[in-house]
């Protein structure tokens, strides 16, 4: 024996941001292309429009500084090709290959070339300009792209620590998207609403088309789309993948797997206790936006734990006894 | 038309499958005439099988393609007929090899110690001090079994006359022993039937053999090894995969490791930090440590050579074992071997005039255009002059740089590299489908508390008509190499 196989912190950390970058790239996809068929809905003179989407994506600054107007062309460019928007899809997919580059060996040898093909893939096929079909035929594409990597990882690597750290990725990545989608939402309801009382179904129906979970909500709910049911489904419901309680779950089963990690863990409960507590029936659009906060700010902290605790210096005292889990 | 042995033409250099009266060499008859009895479409049919393996296997090396588009990975060429050593003959070079590199390094430990063959008169003084692989900084270290060059890579090249000669000795993080394996592989895939008609002698212990050699550097009795890569841009990743894979070691980046106030070193994982025992370093000497070679390395690890001193870790190859293959110093191995081992070399070196020596330099100069002149510490084929098929300009020029920095030359007589037969695309010519190429044969020794030499080792071949340049960055491919026993 030439000693144990331990998990690199690098290696670890690669593997956290791939699943993150991942993640990020299929969310990116699906709200552009939602977003677009949705504004056909909706009157012209409606401001919400392609502005929520760049809220969403966090980069109203750069986008403002860069653009300008934030039209429909500008703003899926900015979402979809520009390199200097650091959410933008084909940073996503390339910062996914540069961190997949490095896990050859723990990576399954056809899914990095996968990830490799669809930026190749995304760079021929969304390069502007485009028209609406191409562009939507284009995301949908990336958006399977993803989906058949994941799977493929899922069914072929080795579910050891690499693997919870990517799927940690995956969920942080996920807790962040769905809370960013409830919080732009909630926004533009409030700043307009007066304005927009006829068309707040069609927009909390923009929501659950965002998140995929309009067909899960129909099942689930068996009513109609409105803002309390909405909230309830995504906040509170451990079965539909893309609301706020199901990839808690799933994180902390992930960390659970992991060394030395009653750190992270406390975080995490204590941030499922808080959605777990949160009675978002009584809430005003306000209260929804305070919670939104406290969970973002809480789901932060255990990204740095996370990375505290697995990738940068560890001053923990070094220890020859090899590890009683295998990584 | 497939393979015609009979029309099959050997140009006068020694073929290793083939007499020049077109004949199969001894113990290569069986293998001709299976290759004979094969169709056009089932040669293409194996030829495709190989490729096949070799995508699904993964074999690649790394091209680095320039700023922004980085490395592309390419498929390892690879030719489908074997190239043939007998077991006989093997045992001799093998037994040769092992000699060599056991003289090579006393010899490393002498110049980091004593120095005794300097005041026998051996080797002049300042050769050695003048050598850019020379480490004033590994001076008085002893590493453990004092050995420095554990893994050595020689070159061996057969001439017209039949003989192996030693080419020149890799000490330094010699490449290509993962290929070796993995063309076995390949060849088991494509031609199972050869390996019931033939006793061919396994190549697949390597790792196990390096393992063991690396752990024979350690006092404790399981220790941790990592193997350090320079990272996915190096053209030899896919091997320090490979290897730290088929070793079940870890693979590292130097960013991995890190050494404390104690001189011990750690690599950094998700449970903290973890004791490292042994490094297999695939990083030249100059990269190793910042604090103490470039500075600006960003591929080493500050403090790692103050733990090698210390000896609280072992690198395998020891740094400064480079002062070994330098061009110069190779023309004194005969020397080296006959005053450490008393003994007479086993394996010739390739003639070699030494440009330092007024005789020999003046022979040099007077002959330019029947000589290759090689630089002494460069590798990779580069800075050489190729004197019969150079340009007056070319020569003129070597001349001059010869006689400006005479250390830094020495000279042989254009070898007649010999030849296997390769699989080729055009079918009407001569031999059909197989054309003689070019060929060299790199071994691999291991060296430890035990000294372990390959079973043949990687046949590098040189794709293009006529060329001698096997490396696989231009144009070169490989061959298996299969050591025979005949059962007679």
């Amino acid at each position: 024996m030439t000693g144990t196989l331990h998990t690199l912190s690098s290696t670890a950390q690669r593997s956290y941001w791939l699943g993150r970058y991942l993640e990020r790239a299929e969310s990116t996809a699906r709200l552009v292309m939602v977003n677009g068929h949705l504004l056909y809905d909706l009157p012209k003179r409606l401001p919400l429009g392609w502005q929520g989407l760049v809220d969403i994506t966090g980069n109203r600054t750069s986008f403002d500084e860069l653009y300008g107007e934030p039209s429909e062309k500008n703003v899926t460019r900015f979402l979809i090709n520009d390199s200097k928007n650091s959410g933008s899809l084909f940073r996503s997919l390339n910062n996914a290959r540069e961190n997949v580059r490095t896990l050859r060996g723990i990576i399954p040898r056809a899914c990095v070339e996968s990830i490799n093909e669809l930026y190749l893939y995304a760079k021929d096929s969304l390069s502007e300009p485009l028209s609406r079909t191409r562009r939507t035929q284009g995301l949908s594409e990336v958006q399977a792209f993803v989906q058949r990597i994941e799977g493929f990882m899922s069914a072929n690597m080795l579910h050891d620590s690499h693997w919870s750290f990517l799927r940690m990725g995956n969920f942080i990545e996920r807790a962040d998207m769905t809370s960013r989608i409830i919080e732009v939402g909630c926004d533009h309801m409030f700043d307009e609403a007066a304005d927009l009382e006829p068309f707040t179904d069609i927009q909390w129906r923009s929501v659950l088309l965002s998140l995929d979970a309009a067909q899960s909500y129909n099942q689930v709910v068996q009513g109609p789309v409105n803002q309390n049911a909405v909230l309830e489904f995504l906040v509170h419901n451990t079965q539909l993948p893309r609301s706020l309680a199901y990839p808690l779950n799933s994180l902390r089963n992930s960390v659970r797997d992991l060394p030395h990690h009653d750190k992270a863990l406390r975080l995490i409960n204590r941030l499922r206790r808080l959605v777990a507590n949160t009675d978002v029936s009584t809430f005003d659009i306000s209260d929804i936006l305070a919670f939104v906060d406290s969970f973002q700010i809480q789901l932060a902290a255990i990204h740095e734990m996370v990375s505290k605790s697995y990738f940068t210096f560890n001053p923990r005292k070094p220890t020859r006894k090899s590890s009683t889990r295998k990584s | 038309m497939s393979i015609d042995w009979h029309s099959y033409r050997t140009d006068g250099f020694w073929d290793e499958l083939i007499t020049g009266s077109g004949r199969a060499r001894k113990g290569a008859g069986n293998l001709c005439r299976v290759l004979a009895g094969l169709s056009d479409e089932e040669l293409a049919g194996r030829r495709t099988a190989a490729e096949l393996a070799i995508r699904s296997m993964g074999i690649t090396f790394t091209v680095y393609t320039g700023e922004g588009s980085g490395s592309i990975d390419r498929v390892w060429p690879f030719d489908i007929i074997p190239r043939l050593i007998m077991k006989k003959e093997w045992d001799t070079v093998s037994a040769g090899l092992a000699q060599r590199v056991r003289a090579l390094n006393k010899f490393i430990d002498d110049i980091y110690h004593d120095q005794h063959i300097f005041g026998d008169d051996v080797l002049p003084r300042e050769y050695i001090e003048k050598s850019k692989e020379f480490r004033e900084e590994c001076r008085g270290i002893s590493p453990p079994e004092r050995v420095w060059a554990h893994v050595c890579g020689s070159d061996l090249v057969r001439d017209a006359d039949g003989q192996m000669y030693v080419l020149e000795d890799n000490l330094r993080v010699p490449s290509g022993v993962s290929y070796m394996l993995e063309n076995r592989e390949v060849m088991k895939r494509v031609f199972p039937e050869l390996f019931e008609d033939y006793v061919i002698h396994p190549v697949d212990d390597y790792p196990n053999q390096l393992a063991a050699c690396l752990r024979s550097l350690s006092p404790r009795r399981s220790p941790q090894i990592v193997v350090l890569t320079p990272g996915i841009y190096n053209s030899a990743y896919f091997e320090h995969a490979y290897l730290a894979n088929a070793m079940a070691a870890q693979l590292v980046e130097g960013s991995d490791l890190v050494v404390d106030k104690a001189d011990k070193v750690y690599m950094r994982t998700i449970e903290g930090l973890v004791p490292v025992d042994v490094i297999y370093r695939r990083i030249d000497d100059l990269y190793l440590d910042p604090e103490v070679f470039r500075d600006d390395s960003i591929l080493g690890v500050p403090g790692l050579m103050r733990a090698w001193r210390a000896g609280n870790v072992a690198l395998a190859n020891a740094p400064g074992c480079g002062v070994a293959d330098d061009k110069v110093i190779y023309t004194y191995v005969p020397e080296i071997i006959r005053y450490y081992l008393s003994e007479d070399p086993i394996l010739p070196n390739v003639p070699s005039y030494r440009c330092v020596e007024k005789d020999q330099r003046d022979y040099v100069l007077a002959n330019l255009d029947k000589l290759v002149v090689k630089p002494a510490n460069e590798s990779g084929g580069y800075g050489m002059l190729i004197g019969p098929k150079a340009t007056k300009t070319e020569r003129d020029r070597f001349a001059r740089q010869i006689l400006a920095n005479p250390r830094n030359y020495m000279a042989q007589p254009m070898l007649k590299l010999s030849t296997a037969p390769t699989l080729v695309d055009a079918s009407n010519q001569a031999g059909g489908n197989a054309e003689a190429r070019h060929l060299d044969l790199r071994p691999f020794i291991l060296s430890g508390a035990k000294t372990y030499v390959t079973t043949g080792g990687l046949t590098r071949v040189a794709l293009k008509k006529g060329s001698i340049v096997v490396n696989s960055s231009q144009g070169g491919g490989s061959k298996d190499t299969w050591v025979v026993d005949l059962d007679e």
